[in-house]
């Protein structure tokens, strides 16, 4: 056995391990769904026949298609919003000059260090006094102006060939028409991963929704899900179940966006 | 180009639609909104408080949400209390007893004092202590956290103990009990989780004593009650009489499968316990052991909540004059709550019903809950002062070393030490 085939075996191993440890959470997700909850305490691994029984209790308990509604509204709005305003500020950081840009964009960079939770108390008075608790509104407009996207976009776009630009003020467009119909097709890929991130990001948000959105018909799926998991005999093949259901829009949006990706970059290379 | 164009102003039209669909829903007049955090437990009870009450006075309604966890409450009403804003806050809430000084006394003026309203002589004095501030109370006791002994009668009897047997015994007494049941059946005493030390806190409680003295200072080191639960703690590990599990699941996955031969907890837990039908009869309860010192008795408490009224409430005299009638002064209804929801209430009166006399042929024909409402009635009061979870978590620390036989009074040191910390 040479050298190489022993590295390699290693590698597989390694590989294996982490492909592993990093499926085996979704495997029981999807498997306690189909188990009912004392199956699950005693660790049973092996798909079930409970999963009917977990559906009806999930959608019995829950206000399924109002609470995916809300979830949805919130993510879809929030990520085309994000999208919109953090890339037109990350290509106006970068091909615009000014004596300031760097000072300012290591001043937001900074403030990427603050905890949210910081920000949380004066952020919910300001919402307060705006009259906006309790509506999306709060939930969206705190995520609009992301400054990781804002700094992913100006990155993305040091990449942009300037030539592009040029010559697109040459044929006389405006600069808005430059970013809406030149940047923006070229940017394509970008544009995919960076929903998928920001989407994730909103489907999944926790601590600024669990505070600002108050009645049970306004909350999302993640602040549901959080409340069915501390009843005092949590049902959890029901919870497991809502849980596969929450992942879904996630799922969908990555490998739907995916395909998009490849479409995007071989787009650029054109 | 234009299809383009056309396509992006879809999706902008779109993005503007579901702008406009956020609604603000306001609280009509006449609601009392209720947050609570178990569906089953406290969401139900209160639905049906608020039935009764509502059959009497139909202009009021009920809105208990449920949808919350016990922490996301906390979270909430944390931040909107901390930024002073009001809106949106239920009329009541529900508090569990160990953090509600933490409320009252970081939070003045937010919620509003109710013995001024209501006899609080007629609830358990424990809890009525546990949300009392300046003279004042805070609180309508809910479920008591009253504590027993659930222990597998087949096994007991196996190993040659009578019910009497159990009766009134301190933990020591325990302890050598479970060292002849694990000799002659095999099973370990109890099973107990590193992370949670709800046993040492009753073992404390039953001699009337916390973490705190009466100016709130830290009562660690001096504590002998404390010191005498954790070493009792550790000769359960000594004696290897323990099944250590992690996590709730597998905590209550040992004894309702039948892997160990008692548990020491708290009231609630006897739906998780019944909802096994085929032990029925094969289960008791005992008054939970006493620590082998002055002061002690047999009768302690884990856990349990009461309602608070927030200040900001809109609709106050209504809020405080339902809790007066239904929860200060229905005995049938906490009949009712026993029954279906196996909610053991802090109402002295209303142990007098006759669901709280009837026996139970799960535990093999004893009139159980009469004997929760006698212990209930004994539980000491103590001050569980504003950081009891700060001082839990130093607990918790030092429990690897203790149970490895470690110095005891070197652990109290140590974890006076990590509390004052956390404390400032």
């Amino acid at each position: 056995m040479t050298f190489a085939m022993i590295r390699r075996g290693l590698v597989y191993i390694l590989l294996s391990l982490a492909a592993f440890v990093s499926i085996f959470p979704f495997y029981w997700m999807v498997v306690g769904a189909t188990n009912t909850s004392a199956e699950i305490i005693k660790g049973k691994s092996s798909l079930g026949d409970a999963l009917w029984l977990n559906a009806t209790a999930f959608f019995t308990q829950v206000d399924a298609v109002r609470i995916f509604w809300n979830s949805g509204v919130i993510a879809v709005v929030a990520t085309v919003l994000t999208l919109a305003v953090s890339s037109l500020a990350g290509y106006g950081f970068e091909m615009f000059r000014s004596r300031i840009r760097e000072r300012l964009f290591g001043f937001l960079l900074l403030l990427l260090s603050i905890p949210f939770a910081a920000m949380m108390v004066p952020l919910f008075v300001m919402f307060s006094q705006a009259k906006l608790v309790n509506t999306f509104t709060a939930v969206i407009l705190p995520t609009v102006a992301s400054i990781f996207i804002i700094f992913y976009f100006r990155q993305a776009t040091k990449a942009f060939p300037r030539e592009l630009r040029d010559a697109a003020k040459i044929d006389g467009l405006k600069e808005w028409q430059i970013f809406l119909y030149v940047y923006l097709p070229v940017m394509r890929s970008t544009y995919a991963a960076a929903t998928i991130i920001v989407f994730m990001a909103n489907w999944n948000n926790y601590l600024w929704p669990l505070v600002v959105l108050q009645t049970a018909e306004n909350k999302t799926i993640t602040l549901i899900l959080s409340g069915l998991t501390a009843a005092y005999t949590p049902d959890y093949g029901m919870i497991l179940f809502g849980t596969v259901l929450a992942t879904l829009p996630t799922l969908f949006i990555f490998f739907l966006l995916q395909r998009r990706f490849v479409e995007g970059m071989l787009g650029a290379v054109k | 180009m234009n299809r383009i164009a056309s396509r992006r102003g879809r999706v902008l039209g779109l993005a503007l639609a579901g702008v406009s669909f956020l609604s603000v829903a306001a609280a009509s007049a006449g609601e009392i909104s209720v947050w609570v955090w178990d569906k089953a437990f406290n969401g139900d009870t209160m639905r049906e408080a608020g039935a009764i009450y509502s059959a009497d006075h139909p202009d009021v309604t009920f809105n208990v949400d449920d949808t919350a966890s016990q922490d996301d409450i906390r979270a909430k009403l944390q931040t909107q209390l901390l930024a002073g804003s009001t809106e949106g806050l239920p009329d009541i809430v529900l508090i569990q007893d160990d953090v509600a000084q933490k409320y009252l006394q970081s939070f003045p003026g937010a919620f509003e004092p109710l013995s001024d309203s209501i006899d609080m002589s007629l609830f358990a004095q424990y809890k009525v202590a546990a949300a009392t501030l300046d003279g004042k109370s805070y609180s309508v006791p809910f479920d008591s956290g009253v504590t027993g002994l659930f222990y597998r009668s087949d096994y007991l009897q196996e190993a040659g103990f009578t019910a009497d047997d159990l009766k009134d015994i301190t933990w020591d007494r325990l302890i050598e009990i479970g060292t002849e049941v694990k000799a002659k059946i095999g099973k370990p005493l109890l099973d107990l989780d590193l992370n949670d030390t709800g046993v040492i806190r009753m073992m404390m409680q039953s001699a009337g004593e916390w973490y705190f003295n009466a100016d709130g200072s830290l009562h660690i080191t001096d504590n002998a009650a404390l010191k005498k639960a954790l070493e009792t703690y550790a000769k359960f590990y000594q004696n290897d009489l323990v099944k250590p599990v992690s996590g709730w699941a597998e905590y209550t996955g040992a004894f309702t499968s039948g892997e160990v031969a008692v548990v020491p907890v708290g009231v609630w837990i006897t739906a998780t316990i019944k909802a096994n039908a085929d032990q029925s009869g094969k289960w008791g309860v005992a008054p939970i052991p006493r620590l082998d010192m002055e002061g002690a008795v047999n009768a302690s408490n884990q856990g349990g909540s009461s309602w608070f009224v927030l200040s900001s409430s809109d609709n106050k005299e209504e809020t405080i004059d339902f809790l007066k009638t239904v929860w200060a002064g229905n005995d049938d209804f906490y009949q009712d709550i026993l029954i279906k929801r196996g909610a053991v209430g802090s109402l002295l009166s209303a142990r007098n019903g006759e669901a709280f006399k009837a026996s139970d042929e799960f535990f093999g024909g004893a009139p159980v809950w009469q004997d929760f409402s006698t212990w209930l009635s004994q539980v000491p009061s103590v001050d569980y002062g504003t950081f009891t979870a700060e001082v839990d978590a130093a607990v918790q620390a030092q429990l690897p070393s203790i149970i490895e036989g470690g110095d005891i009074d070197a652990a109290l040191q140590a974890i006076s030490d990590q509390a004052q910390q956390q404390m400032q």
